[in-house]
């Protein structure tokens, strides 16, 4: 189990467009596998490799998450599970495990923890701000990544219902309005610890060239991206800054 | 090159992989590498500084599936890198601009990693059919050292355009007071327009409260500063 989860903070190493995360589901479900009934015998080889030929065919999902199908799938060859059935569980979870990561961590616990960090620095606390953040965020990854292995390995084929779990639903609805309270604040206190310097006619400018920017993004023309306006934005300040030089 | 400048180089790697391959403890998030970057130069305000700016960008992205993205992290040590050469309100404003070309480098550089990745595995496919896991595991261990050097290709770029910056540019765009500060207060706008849009982005209807009780606790924040 242990090297099993080490092994999944690289699943994405080898990521790519021909199997996306396959390869490093393959390489994370192996030590799981070295044990299959029959070890030393010619059928226990056969079983082994095709069990781990499996494990490295076409996955995604969200890389925290894996563990969850990465359990499941190796119970599953425990199990002695029909290898068509294999495939299907790891086609099925595929979906689930993305959305609910994505949802949870990048659209959730992520900003949630980044959004508090921008509010330490704004408030003083400097580099204890970011050593917090890389502390807290980590807790939640940490145990997300140990619960889901866990939870598959226990399950095996009957894994959806751990995706049912109380404290996930809870998290679920908890980390959505705590992350959107984070950036709000973090947002205008950035905004003061950025432009602190700035005299307030020029402050006034730049809440100006925010709203302007948001309402940019909002429509997004010309397929304008983050990246983009910010490079428009320093276009037209180098050009501004050229004249009233 | 400098030792700093390898230290620095060192720390763009780390950050590189740890966006996508390995460990993914958000080293890679730009607050962090843009902090240690300053403090590797002895400049922790500036690390700071910058470090946020990209950290607001980055609330832009969201890593789902194939999706491309810029890459800001070795782009904020290559950022934090310039500011810091080119001290003052110029350095802040063209320190910006430094790190967003390299994530726009970063950025092309991970999905041409990705389809180097796919013709390895294309490559080793037929033996990975067999279940052989020395294949299986040189091809994972191939990828991420793939990943290093991309890292280490794009926070040297990164660098090298922060020497340019500091060396050329400087004398050539010659920044000072009101035209230093019109290209902070730009790249500063920039920012936090996305990290705004990001941010509504990823907000459904009911949690649009608690984004405006939270600017209204963060104006206040300010106010009583």
């Amino acid at each position: 189990m242990i090297r099993t989860l080490l092994r999944l903070f690289t699943i994405q190493g080898s990521w790519n467009y021909e199997r996306m995360l396959g390869v490093g589901f393959g390489v994370a479900e192996e030590p799981l596998l070295r044990d299959l009934d029959g070890a030393g015998t010619p059928e226990r080889e056969t079983t082994y490799r095709g069990a781990v030929a499996r494990g490295a065919h076409f996955f995604n999902a969200h890389p925290y998450l894996c563990g969850l199908a990465v359990g499941a799938a190796a119970r599953a060859e425990h199990d002695g599970v029909p290898p068509a059935q294999i495939e299907r569980l790891r086609t099925a979870l595929s979906g689930p495990l993305g959305s609910l990561g994505d949802s949870l961590v990048w659209a959730g616990w992520l900003p949630l923890t980044s959004g508090l960090a921008l509010v330490a620095v704004a408030l003083g606390f400097g580099w204890w701000g970011v050593v917090g953040f890389l502390i807290v965020y980590n807790i939640g990854h940490i145990a997300l990544r140990f619960w889901a292995l866990e939870a598959g390995w226990t399950h095996g084929l009957d894994v959806a219902s751990a995706l049912r779990h109380p404290a996930l639903q809870r998290s679920g609805a908890l980390v959505g309005p705590a992350m959107a309270l984070a950036m709000g604040a973090a947002l205008p206190l950035v905004a003061a610890y950025l432009g602190g310097a700035f005299a307030p006619a020029v402050r006034l400018i730049l809440a100006a060239a925010v709203g302007l920017g948001v309402l940019l993004l909002r429509f997004r023309p010309l397929g304008l991206t983050g990246l983009r306006l910010g490079l428009v934005y320093a276009a037209i300040g180098l050009v501004l800054g050229w004249i009233w030089r | 090159m400098n030792e700093l400048e390898v230290l620095l180089l060192v720390w763009g790697i780390l950050v590189g992989l740890d966006l996508v391959s390995v460990p993914q403890v958000m080293i890679a998030r730009p607050l962090v590498a843009g902090t240690v970057a300053g403090a590797m130069l002895g400049d922790l305000p500036t690390g700071l500084q910058i470090g946020i700016v990209f950290e607001l960008f980055q609330h832009d992205i969201l890593p789902m599936g194939a999706v491309r993205y810029p890459e800001y992290g070795p782009a904020t040590v290559a950022a934090v890198s310039a500011a810091h050469a080119t001290s003052g309100a110029d350095g802040f404003g063209l320190g910006v601009i430094v790190g967003l070309v390299t994530a726009i480098i970063g950025g092309s550089s991970i999905h041409l990693m990705r389809r180097l990745n796919a013709n390895a595995v294309r490559k080793a496919a037929p033996v990975l059919e067999t279940g052989d896991i020395r294949t299986l595991v040189r091809v994972h261990v191939q990828s991420i050292l793939r990943d290093a050097i991309r890292a280490a290709i794009v926070t040297s770029i990164g660098l090298w355009l922060a020497n340019i910056v500091s060396t050329v540019m400087t004398g050539i765009v010659v920044m000072r007071g009101a035209s230093g500060l019109v290209l902070a207060v730009a790249v500063t706008a920039g920012a936090l327009a996305v990290a705004a849009s990001g941010t509504l982005r990823l907000m459904r209807r009911p949690t649009l409260a608690w984004f405006a009780a939270g600017l209204l606790g963060g104006a206040a924040g300010v106010w009583f500063r």
